[in-house]
């Protein structure tokens, strides 16, 4: 081991890398000499060389650099020197994104691949495919036919591989490869084969019945190649998903059986595959994951430590949906935890916790603390989960795990660590009441020290939710007004922020946080200034609706609506003053829907469901901070006939399926609230391929004092494409009108077409209609929700100022409270306060606390009493701005 | 044996006299570059030709001398390129379909704009108008003057009429060739 280390570091230290110090003009200028006659191949692939290890080390080429170069690089194709040539492959396919008119090429390149020297047929084929547009791809179509049946393996796997990248531009032309795929699927190959499969899933993957057939096929003439496996029991896998997913599952699908009997195949690398898919498939029973831990447990202590890793890492997984199924293989982990390789042993040591009684949590916390600094970041975030998922198993245990987490927490380590740390040690002071004063201790001490500027916001955030309810809040004010001594800009305005928290909430701190707020008026930055201005006057008044309204509860509107609202406004000036009432509010997105996001993001192809944490999560996550009413504003916006709508969007429905799944046209409705227009949209895709149809519309009954006033039809609907009718309807008069139900036609015009082609067989055209299923429009399409940190204090100033209703209702269909709070919740479509969703175990009684606005800007808050009695009886008091609303909820309950 | 001898010849002699040259084709579509490049190189004709993406590098050796065509496609998208690749040649051919009588305006703003760039200063310019064989087609003088070649006085410039289907006239192009290919290296 040491030697191996004065190797590495001698090896930094001597001659390095050769390409050092060298600089993107210098070597632009020297491409220059690819002009030259006569050529040298050494010198030029040198050069080459350089080129390529500057753009793979990220350098950016300009347009004109890039065109020059690559203009220079086509010259080489004069030298039939085989590596020079290769190399112009690999320039061409790397600059072939930056420079201009690089299907300059082509001509060169299809005759490279259709020649006799095989050193260039694949890679031609792989530099072809990153130049072509689709204006191009007909004149190739031929070349890469042949090419995908070839006898020489390496060149129709290129093709095949090509093929996958080019149907991103041109899907339709690779459908038409499907029966060349279809041979290579039988070649020998083992590459060929796998890539094959790739392809023909890929153009048959939209096709439920296609993709059925083709794995039923497969399974039965047992294909070769291990990768082709491999994917097949990933289709395998995603087809048993979905038919779960659409209520249709039967105990023994013959997929099962054949991922099943993959357990028992020859190649390690199958068996994994088939055991890893059998514990990520939702259905699989207990029964049947037994045979597949088996199978990981042997691979436990196979001498492969890859082996080793995978099954380890799978276990992991496995612990946290049947943690009763991994207790038979303690034993080898108890061995993989002195593994030499540590990220193995992490993963040994977390699966443990996950699966092991209270007692050896100890034992096991202390192992961990042994080496805990010599794994890499990313595992050490995998020990964090594990200590999150311990913490809420064992809430006893808190002081342990809470210790051991603020010990890390003083460890070196990167921004995600240390936020997934803090994330645990939130989520212990949220679930755990006992926790919480440690837990704040702790974090307070941590942003004495914290480097990270946007995790020091975060708990300043948090401290200044939670700290005023402590027993003791004053001793959190010392911790944040430190940071205003100390801290950069941002954290001084959150420290700012968290502190009128505390006056806010706790009246005998009050004159303490003014003087200290007073003194932040003096502070640098502006934008500290501002806040410690505001917080102060605001404070100043002593008034609690104020103090409540403007500092507690903080913004509600979404930031991205606000923006434009007040930009339009800027740009039409009236004379009435701006209204943030007709900006939209921030959708409430609760933890769980996010981390289902998460799971359907990493989705994707046939990848496994990344790890949290994952880029792509990451990703998934910041992409929700848009709410879904501006991603459909931008959709409708984009129509003109309803561009002339108002400006704000209120609410909009989730897509509601008025078609069974699997007919020949599948229509969505999604239900868009306007302040005073509904407009709805129907989503209609055509499932027939040999209709074409045209002018697209939904007829509706509305009922009485609805008033449509637009249908937008859809133009053109091919086969196999989705695209959208709206219908403007006027919102009645009279409140209680508003609820109601729409019988709904579809009519359009149906045009009979060639199915390979699309193109109808004549402009005649026969008038047809489709009937749909009722659209609904229920209390919760107009509400938005809204959640409010302080329910209390708002519920009794509303008293006041608001008109109430109360009413008694009996549930008798409910169960248990559970199921009631359910029920209530998606009825109403009201946000939660107060946690009051999560019915404590064992009680009789429960008492649910609800937000929203109506449409129109009126705020509707409910408290609805809950009682468990043969039923569930229940007490519901609205409070409404508006009298009419407080009766609407009344009276569409029950 | 003679026959080997003189190769064996002819091998000793490129060794010693063995000349290069570079030159670029170009011209309108469907004109017949690649065919021309077809018949220098093998002496093969074929009727059935797909347009040319992009461009053909080949290497043709006659005598001592090898020369290095460049056939760029002659489809509108590549015409901005042409430039390009007749930086530096020996010789720029331009080829014309002497039978279209539709084509010839463009195939002489092409010519003349091509032939205006600062960086092709002083090429010779080998003007071949294609396709004798056929009726109407036009001869020398009527290619010079639909083609407005006399404006030309900053360079060399010639002009054949030629057949590649019939191999007609393709020797004097080829000596003019051979020819310049010295001048290349003196310039």
């Amino acid at each position: 081991m040491n030697a191996f280390k004065r190797d590495k570091k001698e090896e930094e230290e001597g001659g390095g890398n050769p390409f050092q110090n060298i600089e993107k003009t210098t070597v632009l200028q020297e491409a220059r000499t690819f002009n030259d006659t006569p050529l040298n191949p050494r010198k030029c692939a040198h050069i080459l060389t350089k080129i390529l290890y500057l753009l793979n080390q990220g350098e950016q080429l300009g347009t004109m650099e890039a065109t020059e170069a690559f203009f220079a690089m086509t010259k080489l194709f004069q030298s039939r020197d085989v590596v020079l040539r290769r190399m112009v492959y690999l320039g061409i396919k790397e600059l072939s994104s930056i420079a201009e008119d690089v299907i300059i090429v082509t001509s060169s390149l299809t005759k490279d691949m259709t020649g006799k020297e095989d050193l260039y047929r694949a890679a031609a084929i792989r530099a072809l495919c990153s130049i072509t547009d689709v204006s191009m791809l007909q004149a190739i179509e031929r070349y890469m036919k042949q090419a995908i049946v070839d006898r020489n393996p390496a060149v129709s796997s290129a093709a095949l591989v090509s093929s996958l990248h080019l149907t991103k531009i041109a899907g339709d032309m690779v459908k038409r490869w499907v029966n060349e795929a279809q041979e290579a699927v039988n070649s020998d190959s083992v590459m060929v084969q796998y890539h094959a499969l790739g392809v023909l899933y890929h153009i048959r993957k939209s096709d439920r019945l296609a993709v059925t057939k083709l794995v039923a096929k497969l399974t039965r003439n047992s294909l070769k190649s291990p990768y082709a496996v491999c994917m097949l029991i990933r289709i395998a896998c995603k087809l048993l998903e979905e038919e779960d997913s659409n209520g249709n599952s039967s105990p023994d699908s013959p997929l099962f059986e054949f991922i099943e009997s993959c357990l028992r195949h020859k190649s390690e690398m199958v068996i994994y595959e088939a055991a890893h898919a059998i514990v990520n498939l939702r259905r699989t029973t207990s029964r049947e994951l037994a045979p597949a831990v088996s199978v990981l447990q042997l691979f436990c202590s196979s001498p492969k430590p890859t082996l080793r890793f995978a099954a380890v890492r799978t276990l992991n997984k496995v612990a946290m949906s049947h943690p009763a199924a991994v207790t038979a293989c303690n034993l080898d982990l108890e061995n993989l935890i002195t593994d030499s390789n540590r990220s193995i042993a992490t993963l040994a040591i977390t699966t443990l916790l996950k699966t092991g009684a209270e007692s050896s949590v100890d034992r096991l916390m202390k192992q961990i603390a042994s080496f805990v600094s010599e794994i890499s970041d990313e595992f050490k975030i995998v020990v964090v989960q594990a200590i999150r998922a311990l913490c809420l198993k064992f809430p006893r245990k808190h002081s342990v795990l809470m210790n051991f987490l603020s010990a890390m927490l003083r460890d070196e380590g990167g921004l995600e660590y240390k936020a997934s740390i803090a994330d645990t040690i939130i989520t212990i002071i949220e679930e755990n009441p006992e926790a919480k004063e440690t837990g704040l201790a702790h974090l307070c001490e941590f942003i004495e020290d914290c480097e990270h500027t946007s995790l020091a916001v975060r708990i300043l955030h948090l401290l200044g939710r939670e700290g005023p309810r402590t027993r003791q809040p004053f001793r959190y004010i010392r911790f944040i007004y430190n940071r205003v001594i100390l801290e950069n800009a941002p954290v001084r305005a959150a420290a700012v922020a968290a502190m009128a928290q505390f006056g806010a909430t706790c009246p005998d701190l009050l004159p303490n946080v003014q003087v200290l707020l007073a003194r932040c008026q003096m502070d640098t930055d502006d934008e500290v200034r501002d806040r410690a201005t505001y917080y102060h006057s605001i404070l100043e008044k002593q008034n609690k609706a104020l103090s409540n309204h403007y500092i507690v509860e903080g913004l509600q509107v979404s930031v991205p609506s606000l923006e434009r609202a007040l930009h339009q406004y800027t740009l039409n000036p009236t004379e009435t003053a701006f209204d943030i009432k007709s900006v939209p509010l921030a959708a409430v997105t609760p933890a769980d829907e996010n981390a289902n996001k998460m799971a359907a993001n990493a989705g994707g192809m046939l990848i496994t469901p990344a790890l949290p944490g994952s880029k792509a999560a990451v990703a998934a996550a910041t992409a929700n901070t848009v709410t879904r009413e501006e991603t459909y504003l931008e959709k409708l916006r984009a129509v003109p006939e309803l561009a002339n709508l108002s400006i704000s969007l209120f609410h909009s429905s989730d897509p509601v399926e008025l078609t069974e799944s699997e007919t020949e046209y599948v229509v969505r409705c999604v239900k868009h609230c306007f302040p005073e227009h509904l407009v709805l949209q129907f989503d209609c895709t055509n499932t027939l391929n040999d209709q074409l149809l045209e002018n697209v519309h939904v007829q509706l009954e509305a009922p009485d004092g609805y008033h449509i006033v637009r249908s937008v039809p859809c133009a053109r609907l091919p086969f196999n494409e989705t695209g959208s009718t709206y219908i403007v309807l006027q919102y009645p008069d009279e409140l209680p009108a508003s609820v109601g139900t729409f019988s709904a036609t579809l009519k359009f015009l149906v045009k009979d077409c060639d199915p390979a082609t699309g193109q109808p067989d004549s402009d005649e055209g026969y008038d047809d209609e489709y009937m749909l299923e009722d659209v609904e429009v229920t209390l919760a399409d107009q509400v938005q929700k809204v959640s409010k940190t302080n329910f209390g204090s708002a519920w009794e100033e509303a008293a006041s100022t608001h008109s109430e209703l109360e009413d008694t209702y009996s549930l008798s269909t409910m169960g248990t409270l559970e199921e009631a709070v359910r029920n209530i919740i998606n009825f109403l479509g009201l946000q939660p306060a107060e946690r009051s969703d999560k019915v404590p175990e064992g009680k009789s009684s429960h008492t649910l606390y609800l937000a929203g606005v109506f449409r129109g800007g009126h705020e509707v808050l409910v408290r609805a009493k809950l009682a468990l009695a043969e039923g569930v009886t229940m007490q519901l008091t609205v409070r409404s701005t508006d009298p009419d609303v407080a009766e609407l909820v009344t009276s569409t309950i029950g | 044996m003679l026959a080997l001898i003189n190769r064996i010849l002819d091998w000793f002699k490129s060794l010693f006299w063995k000349e290069e040259m570079e030159l670029t084709l170009v011209g309108l579509q469907y004109s017949g570059k690649t065919t021309f490049v077809n018949v220098i190189a093998s002496g093969q004709f074929s009727e059935d030709m797909i347009p040319t993406v992009g461009f053909n590098m080949r290497k043709i050796t006659k005598g001592n001398v090898t020369i290095k065509v460049w056939d760029i496609g002659g489809q509108p998208r590549f015409r901005s390129m042409w430039e390009r690749y007749c930086r530096g040649v020996n010789a720029i051919v331009y080829m014309v379909d002497a039978a279209d009588p539709d084509k010839i305006d463009a195939s002489r703003n092409e010519l003349h704009t091509l032939l205006d760039r600062p960086q092709l200063q002083g090429i010779p310019v080998l003007v071949l108008g294609n396709k004798r064989d056929l009726p109407h087609a036009l001869d020398e003088t009527g290619l010079i003057e639909r083609l407005n070649l006399s404006v030309i006085k900053d360079r060399e410039i010639c002009c054949f009429s030629i057949s590649c289907k019939e191999k007609d006239n393709i020797d004097i192009t080829l000596q003019w060739l051979i020819a310049h290919s010295k001048s290349g290296v003196v310039r």
